[in-house]
């Protein structure tokens, strides 16, 4: 998973790392072991890796023109000759040749490029070359700051962030090239709509928008159709922070029952999830979330959270809300139960490693320690988002490509 | 009233030329209009080229044509005193002296006025004469200002520094140097920038045409700033416009249409009474609608904006009457016809505009006007000359397009018309003017709310910032 930004300024006399690397900081929820960018300045392009996050990684080039990734992969801006991109999503081409098909020819090679992934290209020929799948899988904005920059970015934070206006969402299949003399777009592909439906459930920023949706809207609504499908007696509701807050709030809503912040957190919320050290792993899990006694002692709780994959970090919380007092938990998940992987770089794990692609859910429940468990069905996520023009392959639906 | 005078060479002027075209149209251009070119030759008048902000130059043609009124276009032959040269004959002429232009030309003279006179729609404001002490300031401040010239250097790639977060940071301030050093060589004033508070809210423009006695407000304009697609890219002189239906805009209420009114004409008499001298011609208020006042002034023109014009010229059927009656200073005898469809203006401009018009300049154009017509737009050109039967852009924006309707119509007859407009080189033009009118009115709507709760706590237009050292500004 990853976020990917590109700024140009119309003038040559601004230097844009400083936006470049605050915009990547304003992504980096979707992904940030790994911070690459790629800078311009008269005639050259320089690029780096850095393993760190965008918060963390120092950016030293000058230019006027950049792109940048956070992610979860290694190996990202991809620079050849005078290109240099970088990609969200899966692509499936050797990523030299294809760097000089794209600097030949970039509307051919897009869309005669095989995978599903959305794309951001700096040219020694000054253009910052922005493409979105044509399922729209994953999101790409346009924007600008004042009459000086030109930005693309995955998400709208990584716009707004650096002060920038979001103007619009890039069509699925569309191309768009920025340049200091224009800003022209192309339908390469035809669009086929199917969005993640990840990236309304936890993916994207609580703040975004995608496909004309507010995320926070959606989110709320997730938690309305919980409160339908799974009214439970209980004495209060607690969201997981802090995707599943709103869930909590629109569950609370529906069913006039009291919800409470249930956990505080310790240290920046990216240094507690480092993906492939368990045990950090396990110690992030007690660093990310910190119960708040009141909350639950003594109390019947409805606890949601956003997503179940192993479960082992769910067991955790269980755990330590029965230490602290709770009477009951009850657990809901604001997601459609997660049986498959994704093919498209969203990184649910293989089948083996999902608890709800093996057991049942008394089993689940057992496993968990929960008085009960329940999941969001798929309509409920239909009813939410309000289309359905997704991707829940994940969930057991067709993967669109 | 048989013989006009149009001196001015844009798309503005060739608006004009079209709504006179009945009477024996003269013109004065700096280069070789294709538009105004062929009305000249059809009304049997004369076109003189040369430099139309040289009073010597233009008493000469004044003379030979012997005009019964002149109309100026364009701002510089006003700050140039191209109008006192009629004004002193006693030729009626459509356009301020040069010493009411003032208020176009100096934003600090502007402030001052709206304050002195306690004109509605007012911002605080701080002028300085040096970058550092206006720097200096804000960082006492912080909060939100805008920051501008505080004269008219428009076109010549001086930058508004909009907002301080980035102004602060070094990458603008470089930016900003680089545009002060300019301020600097352009602006001859000694206050070189001004510093105002900074408001937010959709921006419409409301000309007035004003004979001395009687004010005549045209239909609200709005005009679009950025250069490329989806309000994306550098300042420009605007890129398009719409205008109505009526003589409103979608996202603007009768109440704000003359309260508008209200403080153009309080603005023009203010003039008048610092000046001594009438205001004649036109004034047009750049207007926003924020929360802090509902109409709030921007800045003024001392003429109309381009490419305004275009959108409210072929919305008035007796545009040309309007302007004869102006001249001769019966302005109240005339009711303007104004058709209550919409219109919509985009600008096709060379690729190079605005940032380098040397790319920009000596590229042929081919404008099929037949078949634009045909499909129901009108054609009017710009910054392009005639040399030698060809079509040669001249570094600025090259033509308008009109069309009328409602704004899905409009639009859709633009998206036909522009594909008879071609060049060797790319041309650039923005297909979204006359699309986000929704998100307008919804945004209209909130500030709306916002200021007539101020208006009924009696709080409207108050506002101040605070620091620990400098106090209450």
């Amino acid at each position: 998973m990853a976020g990917i930004s590109g700024i140009l300024a119309f003038d040559k006399v601004w230097n844009v790392n400083k936006f470049l690397k605050y915009s990547l900081i304003g992504l980096q929820h979707r992904g940030y072991n790994f911070t690459g960018v790629a800078v311009y300045n008269e005639g050259k392009i320089e690029s780096k890796t850095y393993n760190e996050s965008p918060e963390d990684a120092e950016v030293s080039y000058d230019g006027w023109a950049g792109i940048g990734y956070s992610g979860s992969r290694k190996g990202y801006p991809v620079k050849v000759g005078g290109i240099a991109y970088v990609v969200d999503g899966v692509l499936k081409e050797n990523p030299e040749e294809f760097a000089k098909d794209l600097l030949k020819d970039p509307e051919r090679a897009l869309e005669n490029a095989k995978g599903v992934f959305n794309l951001i290209a700096l040219t020694e020929n000054e253009k910052i070359i922005a493409y979105r799948d044509k399922f729209g899988l994953r999101p790409l904005f346009l924007g600008g700051f004042g009459f000086d920059l030109g930005i693309v970015s995955s998400e709208s934070s990584g716009i707004n962030v650096i002060g920038g206006d979001t103007k619009r969402e890039i069509n699925p299949g569309e191309m768009v090239v920025l340049e200091r003399f224009n800003v022209e777009s192309k339908q390469l592909r035809v669009e086929r709509k199917a969005t993640c439906s990840i990236e309304y459930i936890y993916q994207s920023r609580i703040d975004g928008i995608l496909e004309k949706s507010q995320i926070y809207d959606v989110r709320i609504r997730i938690g309305e159709e919980l409160a339908k499908e799974w009214p439970i007696s209980a004495d209060t509701v607690v969201g997981v922070p802090d995707t599943a807050l709103p869930f909590a709030i629109g569950y609370s809503r529906k069913l006039g029952l009291r919800v409470d912040l249930g956990f505080t957190r310790t240290g920046s919320p990216i240094r507690t999830m480092i993906a492939g050290d368990n045990f950090l792993k396990v110690v992030g899990v007690q660093l990310k979330l910190n119960p708040i006694r009141s909350a639950f002692f003594g109390k019947r709780i409805v606890l949601i959270d956003d997503s179940m994959v192993t479960g082992t970090t769910l067991k955790n919380t269980v755990f330590n809300l029965r230490k602290m007092g709770a009477k009951e938990i009850h657990i809901l998940i604001g997601s459609p139960k997660l049986v498959r992987p994704c093919p498209y770089g969203v990184e649910v794990p293989s089948e083996s490693d999902l608890i709800a692609a093996n057991l049942k859910d008394e089993d689940i429940a057992k496993v968990i320690g929960a008085d009960s468990i329940h999941w969001l069905s798929i309509d409920g996520l239909f009813r939410s988002i309000g289309n359905k023009d997704l991707c829940y392959g994940c969930m057991g639906g067709i993967y669109p490509g | 009233m048989q013989r006009v005078l149009l001196i001015g060479d844009g798309a503005r002027e060739n608006a004009f030329a079209s709504a006179l075209s009945y009477l024996r149209l003269y013109a004065l251009s700096s280069f070789i209009n294709p538009g105004i070119k062929k009305i000249v030759d059809s009304s049997g008048g004369k076109y003189y080229i040369g430099d139309i902000n040289s009073q010597e130059f233009v008493k000469k043609v004044k003379d030979d044509v012997n005009p019964d009124f002149a109309i100026i276009g364009p701002e510089d032959p006003l700050f140039h005193g191209i109008s006192d040269v009629f004004y002193q004959e006693g030729i009626p002429v459509i356009g301020a002296s040069s010493k009411n232009s003032m208020i176009e030309k100096s934003k600090t003279w502007m402030r001052q006025l709206m304050w002195k006179y306690g004109i509605p729609g007012r911002l605080r404001f701080k002028a300085f004469s040096s970058i550092e002490d206006a720097a200096k300031f804000i960082m006492e401040y912080g909060g939100s200002v805008a920051v501008k010239p505080s004269e008219q250097v428009g076109g010549k790639g001086v930058k508004v520094v909009a907002d301080l977060q980035a102004y602060l940071s070094q990458e603008k301030r470089l930016a900003l140097s680089k545009s002060v050093d300019k301020i600097g060589e352009l602006v001859s004033d000694k206050v070189k920038v001004i510093v105002e508070e900074r408001v937010d809210g959709p921006e419409y423009t409301q000309h007035v045409l004003t004979d001395g006695q009687s004010y005549l407000p045209l239909p609200l304009a709005q005009d679009y700033k950025h250069a490329y697609q989806d309000g994306i890219g550098p300042e420009t002189g605007g890129m398009g416009s719409i205008s109505g239906p009526s003589s409103l805009l979608p996202f603007i209420t009768e109440e704000e249409y003359e309260d508008t009114f209200d403080i153009v004409r309080q603005t023009a008499k203010a003039v008048e009474r610092e000046t001594g001298e009438k205001y004649k011609g036109f004034i047009s208020g750049q207007m926003m609608l924020t929360d802090l006042w509902g109409p709030t002034v921007i800045e003024y023109y001392s003429r109309m904006g381009d490419p305004e014009t275009s959108a409210i010229i072929p919305r008035i059927k007796n545009f040309g009457e309007v302007l004869i009656r102006a001249a001769e200073g019966h302005l109240n005898k005339v009711k303007p016809e104004v058709v209550e469809t919409s219109s919509v203006v985009w600008v096709v401009s060379p690729l190079g505009y605005p940032l380098d018009r040397t790319i920009a300049r000596g590229k042929r154009i081919f404008v099929d006007v037949k078949k634009i017509e045909d499909f129901g737009c009108q054609v009017f050109f710009g910054s392009t000359s005639l040399e030698g039967g060809q079509i040669i852009t001249q570094g600025s924006r090259a033509l308008e397009l009109v069309a009328l309707g409602d704004y899905n119509e409009a639009v859709k007859k633009l998206e036909r018309c522009v594909s008879f407009v071609g060049s060797e080189t790319r041309l650039i033009y923005r297909t979204d003017i006359g699309k986000s009118i929704d998100d307008m009115i919804e945004k209209a709507e909130i500030i709306r709310y916002s200021y007539k709760k101020r208006k009924s706590k009696g709080t409207l237009g108050i506002s101040a910032d605070w620091s620990p050292n400098g106090g209450m500004w």
